[in-house]
């Protein structure tokens, strides 16, 4: 079997920019990638039939990309680019299997980066099941690169700046949005957050422009608010609301309803570590950057080596850090091969770093203001659907956890919680926040689901049809 | 749900136009559109119906994580509206127990 130097999982920022550092520095890199183009989902593309008339549309992080995504494409003869490559498991031969085209395929590798992203933070409170309600990142996606408004009367709940930039392009679209719910508290402490924004001065102009646009347009923009229950019959019809105090438990007296057909919950995103767990690469719980992240290395590699983990999947901290810790990560492992030399890659690494530094200090500021509040979990109700695909009550959950269970995997076992074909990923982050707040909580926390290939549905037949190298 | 234009003409030209099916009616969609981003145009939020409450569910994630948006697709269960693209004339249909009681079909 072929063996790839390097494999890179995930065609974002990270994945991008790491094999474009490794790939000049001689390194034969592969790049396998869900979408059909490269670019993740900050920098997504539209897809064919699609004519751009104002660039515009796409947001200022999709132009900074095009610059990344020109000169990834011009390396060509240089990456492998697999598209439409979905990884479903890493095995301890240091193997890979993807299924891409109706067939499976498996890739040994001597070096692998992990640079598989993040998602919006699940949240569930009653009504999130429901048709209308979706996560921010999906109505985003939806209005920048399908160019369709997900309603016709949008609220948007949730917290930090990723609301206010899909508000911004509701509106650019013409949506109109009934109102914005920031359940955080961000007036807290200004003198830390200027010190985070010292010398990060475009994030600050980028997001006074939003909160401007969201003001000139008259969308309210309630801070210490958040959403408690969605209604409707088959699908959105209203949503309650309430002042929160600063644990984001609702105040009394303050409940009402508003009329909306559509909810975007935007609660932060947390990271997609399912790989880097299936590898049994350690991991430490950060509430603020996602949950459970991999521990790493100075270099980007896990505790397992030659495994790296870079951008969002590794600690949510946005495309401008996913970008430095690729090329971190691209110059080590060109490094290990032996394409350049010790004290190039050090001089260079340290160039990296040093923008990580500064991008750090505001990543820091943004998480204290975005940490979710302990009430957050506290809006499921006994029926309250936890775990979407196997359809399990909060009820049923508290049953198990009444019976002495801590462990976040034992539960899973005991009520099949994340068994279903998200493979835990909507229910696992909000399920570890519950037990975390338990009072007979495990001092070490509840641990993670653990996830088993495949990481996504695929089916027996492509299984079946699987080739014997690639 | 009223029918206010959800596509949003500002920025782009799209590409061809056409018809696809779901359940049967027509509904329209165009080159390079995702099969649920034409269903949400069109004001169909229902992409299926759970195995165990029978709860009707609609496109949540939109990025291909959540599997909410399993419908049946070309005759092939279990296809991701989100992630896929609308060709002219494709059969989709809302996904039910009741029809396809084999597989994921929670």
């Amino acid at each position: 079997m072929k063996e790839s130097e390097f494999a890179i999982i995930g065609g974002g920022p990270g994945g991008i920019a790491a094999a474009i550092v490794a790939a000049k520095a001689g390194v034969k890199v592969t790049l396998l990638d869900e979408n059909e183009r490269p670019g993740g989902q900050i920098y997504r593309q539209f897809e064919k039939g699609y004519k751009v008339t104002d660039s515009k549309v796409l947001g200022r992080d999709y132009e900074k990309g095009l610059e990344l995504l020109r000169q990834f494409s011009s390396l060509s003869d240089k990456i492998r680019y697999l598209n439409n490559a979905t990884v479903w498991g890493i095995f301890k031969s240091r193997t890979l299997a993807f299924a891409r085209k109706g067939t499976s395929s498996s890739l040994s590798f001597k070096n692998l980066l992990v640079a598989t992203g993040a998602y919006d933070r699940p949240v569930p409170l009653p009504g999130w099941t429901l048709p209308g309600v979706f996560t921010a990142g999906g109505a985003q996606r939806l209005v920048k690169t399908e160019r369709v408004l997900p309603g016709e009367n949008i609220l948007l709940a949730g917290t930090g700046p990723l609301q206010l930039v899909l508000a911004h392009q509701i509106l650019n679209a013409g949506g109109k949005i009934e109102a914005i719910l920031e359940s955080g508290n961000i007036s807290k402490n200004w003198l830390r957050i200027l010190m985070g924004i010292w010398g990060n001065w475009d994030y600050l102009k980028e997001g006074w422009r939003y909160l401007r646009h969201i003001q000139k347009a008259g969308v309210p923009l309630l801070r210490n608010h958040i959403i408690l229950e969605v209604h409707g019959d088959g699908q959105v019809e209203e949503a309650v609301i309430a002042k929160v105090d600063k644990s984001w438990r609702p105040k009394p007296d303050t409940e009402r309803t508003v009329k909306v057909d559509t909810v975007c919950l935007g609660y932060g995103l947390v990271s997609s570590t399912e790989l880097a767990l299936l590898a049994e690469c350690e991991h430490k719980y950060e509430l603020c950057l996602g949950g459970y992240i991999p521990v790493r290395s100075e270099s980007m590699e896990t505790t397992v080596p030659g495994i790296y983990a870079v951008g969002d999947g590794a600690g949510v901290a946005g495309s401008k850090v996913a970008i430095e810790e690729g090329r971190i990560a691209g110059v080590s492992i060109a490094r290990s091969l032996g394409y350049i030399s010790d004290a190039d890659a050090s001089t260079r690494i340290r160039i990296f770093q040093k923008h990580l530094n500064k991008f750090n200090r505001l990543r820091r500021v943004l998480d204290e203001m975005s940490v979710p509040g302990q009430g957050l979990y506290e809006l499921a109700k006994d029926d309250t659907v936890l775990c979407r695909c196997e359809e399990i009550t909060l009820k049923e959950i508290k049953k198990a956890l009444a019976d002495g269970t801590i462990q976040a995997k034992d539960l899973k076992r005991m009520t099949r919680i994340g068994m279903g074909a998200c493979e835990g990923r909507m229910c696992g982050p909000a399920l570890i926040e519950i037990m975390r707040y338990q009072p007979n909580a495990s001092p070490e926390g509840p641990g993670y689901l653990l996830p088993r290939p495949s990481i996504k549905p695929i089916a027996l037949g492509v299984i079946a049809a699987s080739k014997q190298e690639e | 749900m009223s029918m206010v234009e959800k596509r949003v003409q500002k920025g782009v030209e799209r590409g061809q136009q056409f018809e696809i099916f779901v359940d049967g009616e027509k509904i329209l969609a165009y080159e390079g559109e995702t099969i649920g981003a034409a269903l949400m145009a069109a004001g169909r939020r229902t992409l299926r119906y759970t195995n165990k409450y029978k709860h009707p569910r609609g496109l949540y994630c939109g990025i291909g994580l959540c599997q909410e948006c399993r419908m049946v697709i070309n005759g092939v269960p279990n296809t991701q509206a989100c992630q896929t693209l609308a060709t002219p004339g494709c059969q989709v249909e809302t996904q039910q127990r009741e029809k396809y009681s084999t597989g994921l079909t929670g």
